[in-house]
């Protein structure tokens, strides 16, 4: 069995330590490129979401490479995210590819005792024992959870930093770097070392760079090559950006929700203006733009892919927010006709915006 | 005091129950208009961009009413069967309306759940509250619109025609004459008779739909796609018209779901949106039919030139 799994921002390099740690073998797709984008929308439904069509993209290519067995989690909709598995293996079986789908999904929806058998297909495959698994998972979720932490300080000291692009490119390099390491334990080694020379990168706590936030569908907003690398982008303009969705926060939601005790700060800020779950995360994205208002952020970008239902709900509502606490909010749709010059020039845009309010503080209405 | 219901979305399956509902209450009723073009032209321009025909369409709606009543309801739906939903759009419907229509009156958004007795009590009495405190009238006006709506039938099943088409889309793309260009006419006219999933039982989709992988979660896709595999399982119609709004998020999953299930058997999809024109519809549904009456003709299958044709082999 040769496990492969979609890229999702960093998710990979934990995915890597995951599958070391229980001595399986596995195929870690090409990063993201615009080679994936054009597999997967040749033979993807016209109308799906973006996702889907760059994670179509890494199962070929994975394929390619010789991977036979694609691991994905599910969910129990409303939104499109919960049918992807069975629309995924329908087309790669009608491409004649021979793949084995596990899919990882709520008990809710498929009961616990089928799940435990799905994750048992994954682990019977592992020479190791019950003890050392356990290990490797323990370190794959902590290497995750300092990924993130990374690269949200990256991201944060970006605004700060006295020599511009430093954060950028440590954390570049901490990827590449990471990626490089053989075992779980050197890569954590890794991320320690990165987490401590971040720290040290020079800052000039005085200024007063924009502060954005940075919410959406949480896969557009994740992976960077979806959404054009923004992030990248903000970090160029000095800007300090903030993004709650990552994969660790999504873990650590999925656990807590069945006793509904998830993101209560998104809970309390979103009530006002959506006070239901609706599927995806569109009332994390209200959530998000009420809090990041409250922070004292500058102003939020909202990216969704083309045709996303409840980002759809949640760009309705933004405005109402914008208009009420005087906060100015962007949309971005992305899909694989996103050119990238008209994308900039938007973004550009928003912040010399931004950044003339603060000058002028205006306040018209 | 007048309420106003939007004749949008679902409308047109529940409306017995809403109408019957409000009406036992003692309130006076504001329905908009079947939908015409200043109503879709209204919603248009409120509705966010990015949203499906049907939901501008409600929106048009909602600003149709929006001068002529005292309390706005803009039904939640948020399930219809257990372990289902209907769409991210309808769970936050209130919230789209409220936040892009200025003016509004006080609306009625409570949440409605059709799985359980017990949340539907809920619901009416959450409802019932604004208008009337009497807690029993409140319940005789529920029982009475449960009766009122179970008697409700929607649905074709036409008979005698040479040949007959599934017609499958949501409710609110097949019975909404002017945003389908009155696809049905259209199709009798040319001797093509419909059915759609309402004349089809359960029974009958479910061994259909449990040969997913994975159980639909939206009741739209189980009913659809279990409705069309079956008929063209069953041999009962001879071809599939799926109206679909454009950039919805459901149809994509289901006709992909549906391809793959009936391979080439024929099946037109047409997508309408605000931009539509009339004659091109016209023009796809003539060629559609056209096909269907000749594919009933032709012997041999043979193709003039090259390879041969498939249009036989159908893996069903």
């Amino acid at each position: 069995m040769k496990i492969t799994f979609p890229h999702m921002g960093n998710v990979y390099l934990a995915a890597k330590a995951l599958f070391e740690g229980l001595g399986v073998d596995y195929v870690i797709p090409p990063l993201n490129s615009r080679a994936a984008l054009e597999i997967g929308s040749f033979h993807s439904p016209e109308e799906i979401c973006l996702p889907f069509k760059i994670m179509v993209g890494n199962y070929i290519q994975a394929i390619e490479q010789g991977a036979d067995t694609v691991i994905i989690t599910g969910s129990c909709g409303p939104c499109r995210f919960g049918e992807y598995c069975e629309m995924q293996m329908k087309l790669l079986r009608r491409l004649g590819y021979q793949v084995d789908f596990i899919v990882i999904d709520a008990p809710k929806c498929i009961g616990l005792k089928e799940l435990m058998a799905r994750i048992s297909k994954l682990s019977s495959a592992s020479p190791k024992s019950g003890a050392e698994k356990w290990r490797a998972l323990v370190q794959a979720v902590r290497i995750m959870n300092l990924l993130d932490a990374i690269e949200a300080k990256a991201h944060e000291r970006a605004g700060y930093e006295k020599v511009r692009g430093s954060c950028k490119r440590l954390l570049h390099e901490c990827r590449q770097e990471v990626y490089r390491c053989k075992t779980p334990r050197e890569m954590l080694r890794c991320l320690h070392e990165y987490s401590r020379r971040l720290d040290e990168v020079p800052c000039d706590r005085s200024a007063k760079p924009l502060r954005i936030a940075v919410i959406g569908e949480i896969y557009t907003v994740i992976e960077p090559f979806s959404n054009l690398y923004i992030e990248d982008k903000l970090m160029d303009y000095g800007i300090s950006t903030k993004r709650v969705m990552t994969p660790s926060w999504w873990m650590g939601n999925t656990i807590m929700s069945p006793l509904k005790l998830n993101s209560p700060g998104i809970r309390l800020a979103s009530r006002d203006y959506l006070p239901y779950y609706i599927g995806g995360h569109a009332r994390e994205c209200v959530g998000e733009a009420v809090l990041a208002w409250k922070d004292g952020f500058d102003g939020a970008i909202q990216i969704f892919p083309m045709g996303c239902m409840p980002e759809i709900v949640s760009k309705a509502i933004l405005p109402t927010i914008a208009r009420d606490k005087d906060f100015p909010v962007l949309s971005l749709v992305v899909d694989e006709m996103t050119g990238e010059a008209g994308y900039v020039t938007r973004i550009e845009a928003f912040i010399d915006m931004l950044e003339r309010r603060r000058i002028h503080a205006v306040s018209w209405r | 005091m007048r309420i106003g219901i939007p004749r949008g979305l679902l409308y047109d399956q529940y409306h017995p129950f809403f109408t019957r509902f409000f009406t036992e209450l003692g309130a006076e009723l504001a329905v908009s208009p079947p939908t015409n073009k200043a109503i879709l032209d209204a919603g248009v321009q409120c509705c966010v961009d990015e949203a499906c025909l049907p939901v501008k369409v409600f929106h048009g709606h909602v600003c149709y009413l929006k001068d002529k009543c005292d309390l706005l309801f803009i039904p939640r739906i948020m399930r219809l069967f257990r372990g289902e939903y209907i769409c991210p759009k309808f769970c936050g419907l209130p919230e789209m309306v409220i936040n892009s229509i200025p003016g509004l009156p006080e609306t009625i958004t409570e949440p409605f759940y059709a799985d359980s007795m017990k949340k539907l009590r809920r619901w009416a009495l959450r409802t019932g509250f604004r208008i009337t405190r009497d807690r029993r009238r409140i319940m005789v006006a529920l029982e009475a619109a449960m009766n009122e709506q179970s008697g409700h039938k929607t649905g074709y099943d036409e008979q005698g025609y040479p040949i007959r088409v599934a017609l499958a889309g949501h409710p609110y793309n097949l019975y909404d004459a002017f945003i389908n260009m009155d696809v049905k006419i259209k199709l009798n006219r040319l001797g093509i008779g419909v059915i759609t999933e309402e004349s089809m039982d359960e029974e009958e989709m479910a061994p259909e739909v449990e040969s997913l992988f994975k159980k639909p979660f939206w009741t739209f896709a189980r009913k659809t796609y279990g409705f069309i595999a079956a008929s063209v399982a069953q041999r009962r119609v001879q071809g599939v018209v799926y109206i679909s709004s454009f950039a919805c998020g459901i149809d994509s999953v289901i006709l992909e779901l549906v391809r793959d299930r009936i391979g080439d058997f024929p099946m037109l999809v047409l997508k309408i949106d605000e931009h539509t024109g009339e004659a091109g519809v016209d023009t796809r549904i003539e060629a559609f039919a056209d096909m269907l009456e000749r594919s009933g003709k032709v012997e041999d299958h043979l193709s003039p030139h090259g390879q041969r044709l498939s249009c036989c082999e159908s893996p069903v």
